[in-house]
């Protein structure tokens, strides 16, 4: 029940009380004055009286008294309603001291204060966060430059042993691996500063679809992966051309890298009431529903037993989530495990 | 028709403007390695004032530096009519720079972090830069490539490329000799600026071998473990 018709059902409650006691003392009043003290018989015309005035006078006093309660109570109740909308609109990205504030000192004025200087607060250290993985990730970078020189410096000497040379490029294998995830973090903590500016222009998606398909037919061939084509509609949409290639090269891989051996990768681009909706399905042992709400997370992995054997850096998907999410548009992740798996984007279309 | 040909040079002078100092010593010491001659500076204004002498015959540039950024550099170098050849590098995936770069006169760029043997091999290349026109058959030992009907041919044999094999392939010859990286490869072939995580190069380069290499007695496309490809005879 809303506080509103709470307060105003305990007004009318009370205005009926009031109503009964002015009603009863009416009563006394109307006994007295016709027949001196009371304790005498009871005369009809004095609880006619009564009853006629309660109905006339108070019932109607009863109503009004229930509308103001209802009119004062919206009024009372309203900048509550509005700071409740305007909270609504809060998340992560905007949070710094944005409520606007009635300065008249009351006491939703003062909640407003308080309310801001908390989403203050909580910015401040999200912004903490922010710039320490951004740091951590620009740290990174040189030694793992340097590192990778001093490796490579190493294996130019003459008498090395082939074992020695072996764990010497095992190391710069997983140097470059290691560089691969301080690349997609460094991409993802810009992104989450708003420090990247995709550059908008008509993009033909399908275009950019078919370029892909040719690509993953190609990568999927040594695992005997067939990867179709459905449906290709022709589909220009304001998009960041660089970024859509690399969310569609992201999800492909995907789909092959966790499908099983002979199995198969549809594709299929449909245009539909202004939008644009790609559908990618594989036939890999998918996820359990449960799993399923985190597989956008970053280092997200699936189930570790199936997957051991597959390499990524688990931040594939979270890039492709901003990049369809930086576009205005959805990705939904839909398993039935052992059977298909499909990601489902939603694009506006110009 | 173009020739393209490892011929050695006589000893380049080369100027490497890097602020971080490890690094710095390690493009030096891998320069020297290979006959080169090298001066380092870590500061953009000192890099400036050596740059203004031209005294050398390639320079490495760092675009983040103190005192004067790269671009800022290789701009006022240009300004005063320095034609030095200049080697960008530049942080993976930083596309707006690179193009910058480009534009304001950087004869060639390489992303960090950077495979050594590959900034050696385009070190080296920066001194042949003018004499690479190019032209429309490529030729690498008895391998030619026609750029205008994408098509292969080597001993009486001709292959049809698709434009990925064929763009993969007109790299690696008008590199030939010269380590390609695989972060280069991605970058220049398939115009990507991240790492997509992938073996599509390698996966790309297996075909291109079946079809260039396989029944041959001389192999021409090489895998330099942990550095990348090299197309040579």
């Amino acid at each position: 029940m809303k506080i509103r018709t709470r307060l105003v059902l305990w007004y009318g409650a009370i205005l009926v009380v009031l109503l009964g006691i002015i009603g009863l003392g009416t009563y006394e009043e109307f006994v007295e004055h016709a027949h001196g003290p009371a304790g005498a018989v009871i005369p009809e015309s004095a609880l006619d009286e009564a009853a006629e005035m309660g109905l006339w006078v108070g019932l109607p006093a009863v109503a009004l008294g229930l509308a103001g309660g209802w009119w004062i109570t919206r009024q009372a109740l309203a900048p509550i309603n509005s700071l409740t909308e305007a909270i609504q609109k809060i998340h992560e990205r905007n949070l710094r001291g944005t409520l606007p504030r009635s300065e008249n000192g009351d006491e939703l004025d003062r909640l407003t204060e308080v309310f801001n200087a908390m989403t203050t607060r909580l910015d401040e250290s999200f912004q903490h966060i922010r710039e320490f993985t951004l740091h951590a990730s620009h740290e990174l970078k040189t030694p793992l430059t340097i590192m990778r020189g001093e490796i490579e410096t190493a294996l130019r000497e003459e008498n090395l042993s082939a074992t020695q040379k072996e764990r010497l490029l095992s190391q710069i294998d997983e140097i470059e691996r290691l560089a691969k995830i301080v690349d997609g973090l460094t991409l993802l903590t810009k992104a989450d500063a708003g420090q990247i500016q995709l550059k908008f222009e008509p993009v033909r998606l399908d275009e950019l679809v078919r370029e892909n398909v040719a690509d993953a037919k190609i990568l999927a061939q040594p695992h005997g992966i067939q990867v179709d084509l459905a449906m290709c509609d022709e589909v220009s949409i304001p998009g960041d051309r660089h970024r859509l290639r690399q969310m569609l090269l992201n999800l492909t891989d995907n789909a092959i890298k966790y499908n099983k051996p002979n199995g198969t990768v549809t594709l299929s681009l449909q245009r539909g009431n202004g939008s644009a909706e790609l559908k990618i399905e594989n036939t890999g042992a998918g996820l359990a529903p449960e799993r399923q709400a985190h597989v956008f997370e970053r280092f997200f992995r699936g189930d570790a037993s199936h997957n051991s054997a597959v390499e990524g850096c688990g931040l594939g998907l979270s890039i492709s989530q901003w990049i369809v999410t930086a576009h205005g548009g959805t990705i939904q992740f839909v398993s039935e495990p052992n059977q298909t798996t499909v990601v489902t984007i939603q694009l506006a279309v110009s | 028709m173009e020739r393209i040909t490892v011929e050695p040079k006589g000893i380049m002078h080369v100027l490497v403007v890097e602020d971080e100092k490890k690094t710095a010593s390690l493009i030096r010491s891998a320069l020297e390695a290979e006959g080169f001659t090298v001066d380092v500076c870590h500061r953009g204004d000192e890099a400036l004032e050596a740059g203004r002498t031209g005294a050398y015959d390639g320079i490495v540039l760092d675009i983040m530096l103190p005192g004067c950024d790269g671009l800022s550099v290789l701009r006022e170098l240009r300004e005063q009519r320095k034609g030095t050849p200049v080697l960008l590098l530049s942080a993976r995936g930083a596309v707006d720079e690179r193009v910058e770069g480009l534009n304001a006169g950087a004869d060639d760029y390489l992303p960090k972090p950077f495979v050594l043997a590959e900034l050696v091999a385009r070190v080296r290349a920066l001194g042949r830069r003018g004499s690479e026109a190019k032209s429309t058959t490529v030729r690498v030992a008895d391998l030619t490539l026609d750029t205008v009907s994408h098509r292969a041919q080597r001993g009486g044999k001709t292959f049809d490329l698709t434009t990925r094999e064929f763009r993969l392939l007109e790299y690696l010859m008008r590199s030939a000799g010269r380590i390609c990286g695989r972060m280069s490869i991605i970058e220049k072939v398939w115009d990507y600026d991240f790492d997509p995580g992938t073996n599509l190069v390698d996966v790309y380069i297996k075909r291109l071998r079946e079809k260039i290499d396989d029944g041959f007695d001389s192999k021409l496309l090489h895998t330099v473990r942990g550095a990348g490809y090299v197309l040579k005879e």
